[in-house]
């Protein structure tokens, strides 16, 4: 019928002209972590890369857990994400591959400028949190968790763990599962007067919205936080862009890029660190190899 | 054209309900046939089936000597010689020209040789000059006669109205009388019609169907039905005005019926013994002073009871007993009467009806 | 921070005005995205809704009847689909290591069309077999009556049922263009190239970009209102039945 022959024309039309669309430029996907992406460095970094390749740069920001997930399925074509644990069962199930240090930035503990839990100026956050857990149970002190499998999330957990604790809002009221990225859990805290742990790159970016936070612990080595870039093995997906996605990565760990990531200011800090060419400080914080990788992705056409 | 149409051992059933039971009529070719009926009597059920748009359950319909099979082609082709009304009045989105035209488009009908007959026809619903105006933009009485006039721009042999002046005011009701006048004095069109309206019934049609709850109660000319009504009749016919008496025969060939109360009537009919009579409201003269006048029946009394029907008031009157008087509302206005007012009433003994 | 959503208002309206690029780039697109889904969806969905609503006189044998019943219901119940339901469905369809993994179409504005359009097309369907089924009686008798075929009859149904297709597409344009949660899923919101009004809504409310947000929305509701008074005036004139 001829309404069945429009309806195909308009359908294919569609369907070509979008291709066309997506096709002007190469297109590499790069899956990332909501707090890299809400600090803004991407959007700081990324049209460097670009215009400069002339590729398109598709930024997915998720969670940690997603991100990789997205990866694994084939729909990136690298991450960048701070989790060490996650990220080696990424390489150890070979769909990621060439694992390497880019920059770290710190975590720090915000809380009510009251600080009802007394731990302000510490440097151990371990203790930091037993203190906040026993007012908490006394009903003086409220903490937020992001409860979203993030970095941060693993992080704050793994604090928790040494404590011998495992805290859920079911046992403990004072505890307080978000399930949310950090800028919404940021602005949670400041709304309850709860504490939280965050990376320091958002507490920067949020800061002026949040009036009735300050930092309360902060430099110790316990709340480094390393970033990572891994490639998506081609070999298991060999339709995506694996060559822009090795230039891509190069250029992070590139003298240029890092020098970038180093320029990177907001409210007047610098939020990142960089890492990748600093060998002995890549080690300490969880990257073994990158000696290895570096030359392997310097040998890298 | 002659369409004669008979129905025989109709039966129509919903779900388990029992619309028509057992009906069965002949209408002559030329004829106008009224059905008369409270609502849920299966007057639209009936002409919906003989509008071919719905199936009976068993029985046939025959028209022109040939029953009616159920072949769509057959039925559509019979369809285009019947017209109907619907009691809601449905009208198409668009100008009246259209709406009338349709009928004849779908006979394939080009627009030069519909537009003669188009005119025509709103001609005869007196809607000429409406031609452009969009359909449903008109009052409820200007599209009943549209949809009148759609129906009748084909030339039906076949006219099925159902309640066609139901809710119209009395001069859009007379425009759509007269319409069916005419076309069945010039057509000759055979008409079946669904009305409430008893006074339609006696003015339009020649003979009468009274249906009550799917069946057939009478068949007749109107005067032999409403000359003995039965009580389902009277009731539903709102008969009023109705006394038993006894009655006796006078030397001119007339009946005086006491029926109480220190009152006699007298009737044009011979009668004797107990007998029920009753007089239309409308028949019956209301005067402020007495009447010299040839009226047999003249009584004195007071008005008890006023009731306004918009273009007609009915007044209770107690002249021994108490009558039912109708008159216009503008009769009413000029003689400024009101409740205890005296009056005079007056009858012709030919308007004095029995039972 | 009661200061903050004043000046947010005041700011808000800054990117309007100055026809702020990446503001058009995305206003832009979610017309495209919903249009298109829109359209195509009207193509796909006016038909199938008109042919469910004549399906009453096609037939009145029992199975005939079962079968419109059946109908009838599953496009009600996919009227109600939660989009960021056909989000996920779609998402699986088109991600990497899924069956269409090999079109490569995940996080791409034709995805986002993909999902709209599942959402969209049981919208249209059952507005559309509604506006036809409510005057598919009256109109088709008076038709026939009037000695039309079966098939002018249902000719002059579909005329009259013209305003409530009318109805159907603006109401699904609506829901469009206001969906965020499956176009989120299967268009990754990457910026200035699958971000629309209401993902990029998401988006800057979590920075904290509040006038922003609010401009956006200013937006979003303007396109709302401008729908909702089409469907206002098209009840209206209907109502002179």
């Amino acid at each position: 019928m001829i309404a069945f022959i429009i309806l195909a024309f308009v359908v294919a039309s569609v369907f070509a002209y979008e291709q066309y669309l997506s096709s002007q430029k190469s297109v590499v996907v790069l899956a990332t972590t909501t707090s890299t992406y809400d600090s803004g460095l991407l959007d700081y970094l990324m049209p460097k890369f670009e215009s400069k390749y002339g590729v398109s740069v598709h930024i997915i920001s998720v969670g940690t857990g997603q991100a990789i997930e997205t990866a694994k399925r084939g729909d990136a074509d690298l991450v960048l994400v701070h989790s060490k644990k996650l990220e080696l069962e990424f390489t150890n199930s070979t769909y990621g591959i060439h694992r390497v240090g880019v920059m770290y930035n710190d975590f720090i503990i915000i809380g009510p400028t009251n600080d009802s839990a007394g731990i302000n100026g510490l440097t151990n956050t371990t203790e930091a949190f037993k203190r906040i857990a026993n007012k908490g149970a006394e009903g003086n002190a409220i903490f937020v968790s992001r409860a979203d499998r993030s970095g941060t999330n693993m992080l704050e957990l793994s604090i928790w763990i040494k404590l011998g604790m495992a805290p859920s809002n079911t046992t403990q009221a004072w505890y307080l599962e978000a399930g949310a990225s950090m800028g919404t859990v940021l602005r949670m805290a400041n709304e309850k007067g709860a504490y939280t742990l965050t990376d320091r790159a958002t507490w920067l970016s949020f800061r002026s919205q949040l009036s009735r936070m300050a930092v309360l612990v902060q430099s110790d080595e316990q709340l480094l936080n390393p970033y990572a870039v891994i490639l998506v093995n081609p070999e298991k997906y060999p339709r995506r862009n694996y060559k822009m996605a090795v230039a891509l990565a190069k250029f992070m760990i590139s003298e240029e890029g890092q020098n970038l990531i180093a320029s990177f200011i907001k409210e007047g800090e610098t939020l990142f660190t960089p890492i990748a060419r600093n060998l002995e400080l890549a080690k300490k914080l969880g990257f073994p190899d990158q000696e290895y990788e570096l030359a392997w992705y310097d040998a890298q056409p | 054209m002659p369409f004669h149409v008979e129905a025989r051992n109709l039966y129509k059933e919903y779900s388990g309900k029992k619309v028509l039971t057992d009906i069965s009529f002949g209408v002559e070719s030329g004829e106008i046939f009224a059905l008369i009926g409270p609502n849920g009597a299966g007057k639209t059920t009936l002409l919906r089936i003989l509008d071919l748009l719905e199936e009976p359950s068993s029985g046939t319909v025959w028209f022109e000597g040939t029953q009616v099979n159920c072949s769509a082609r057959d039925r559509q082709a019979l369809r285009r010689r019947i017209g109907m009304v619907f009691q809601q009045t449905v009208l198409f989105n668009m100008n009246v020209f259209d709406n009338v035209a349709y009928g004849l488009k779908v006979r394939g009908e080009n627009r030069k040789s519909a537009e003669q007959k188009v005119i025509a026809a709103l001609e005869l619903v007196q809607l000429r000059g409406f031609e452009h105006k969009n359909a449903l933009a008109l009052s409820g009485g200007e599209a009943q006669r549209v949809a009148l006039a759609q129906a009748l721009v084909t030339e039906p042999e076949l006219l099925l109205l159902d309640e066609p002046t139901a809710n119209l005011d009395p001069r859009n009701v007379s425009i759509i009388e007269e319409a069916l006048s005419r076309v069945n004095r010039e057509r000759k069109s055979t008409m079946i019609m669904a009305t409430h309206n008893m006074f339609q019934a006696e003015n339009l049609a020649h003979r009468v169907v009274v249906l009550n709850e799917g069946r057939i109660e009478r068949i007749g000319t109107f005067q032999e039905i409403f000359g003995k009504p039965s009580k389902f009749l009277m009731d539903f016919a709102r008969l009023e005005n109705i006394f038993s008496g006894v009655s006796r025969v006078t030397a001119e060939g007339t009946s005086i019926v006491d029926v109480g109360d220190g009152l006699s009537v007298e009737a044009a009919f011979e009668k004797v013994g107990n007998t029920t009579i009753y007089v239309r409201p409308e028949d019956i003269f209301l005067s402020t002073h007495p009447l010299v006048s040839s009226a047999r029946n003249t009584f004195e009394g007071r008005i008890v009871q006023i009731s306004d029907f918009g273009s007609v008031v009915k007044l209770k009157v107690r002249a021994g007993k108490d009558f039912i008087v109708q008159i216009t509302k503008r009769s009413f206005n000029e003689m400024r009467l009101n409740v205890d007012s005296r009056v005079f009433l007056a009858f012709k003994a030919s308007s004095v009806q029995t039972v | 921070m009661e200061n903050s959503l004043l000046e947010a208002l005041q700011r808000a309206f800054q990117p309007i005005f100055s026809l702020n690029q990446e503001v058009l780039n995305i206003t832009l697109l979610s017309l495209r995205v919903s249009g298109t889904a829109v359209l195509i969806g009207a193509l796909i969905g006016v038909p199938i809704g008109t042919v469910l609503g004549l399906r009453r006189f096609r037939g009145k044998q029992i199975l005939i009847r079962f079968v419109d019943i059946t109908l009838r219901s599953i496009v009600n119940t996919f009227m109600g689909l939660p989009p960021v339901v056909v989000g996920l469905a779609v998402y699986l369809l088109l991600t990497a290591s899924g069956p269409l993994g090999p079109l490569g179409l995940l996080y791409t504005p034709t995805a986002m069309i993909i999902t709209q359009l599942v959402m969209v097309v049981p919208i249209i369907i059952g507005i559309t077999m509604s506006a036809v089924g409510s005057v598919e009686k009256a109109i088709r008798e008076k038709a026939l009556s009037l000695g039309a075929t079966d098939r002018q009859a249902a000719w002059m149904v579909l005329k009259e049922a013209r305003m409530g297709m009318l109805t159907a597409i603006i109401v699904a344009f609506g829901a469009a263009i206001s969906e965020v949660g499956g176009i989120m899923i299967t268009g990754g919101n990457i910026r200035w190239f699958t971000r629309t009004l209401t993902t990029a809504i998401v988006v800057e409310v979590e920075l904290g970009n509040f006038a922003l947000a609010i401009s956006l929305g200013i937006i979003l509701l303007s396109m709302s209102f401008a729908i909702n008074v089409m469907l206002t005036i098209i009840q209206l004139r209907g109502a002179e039945r």
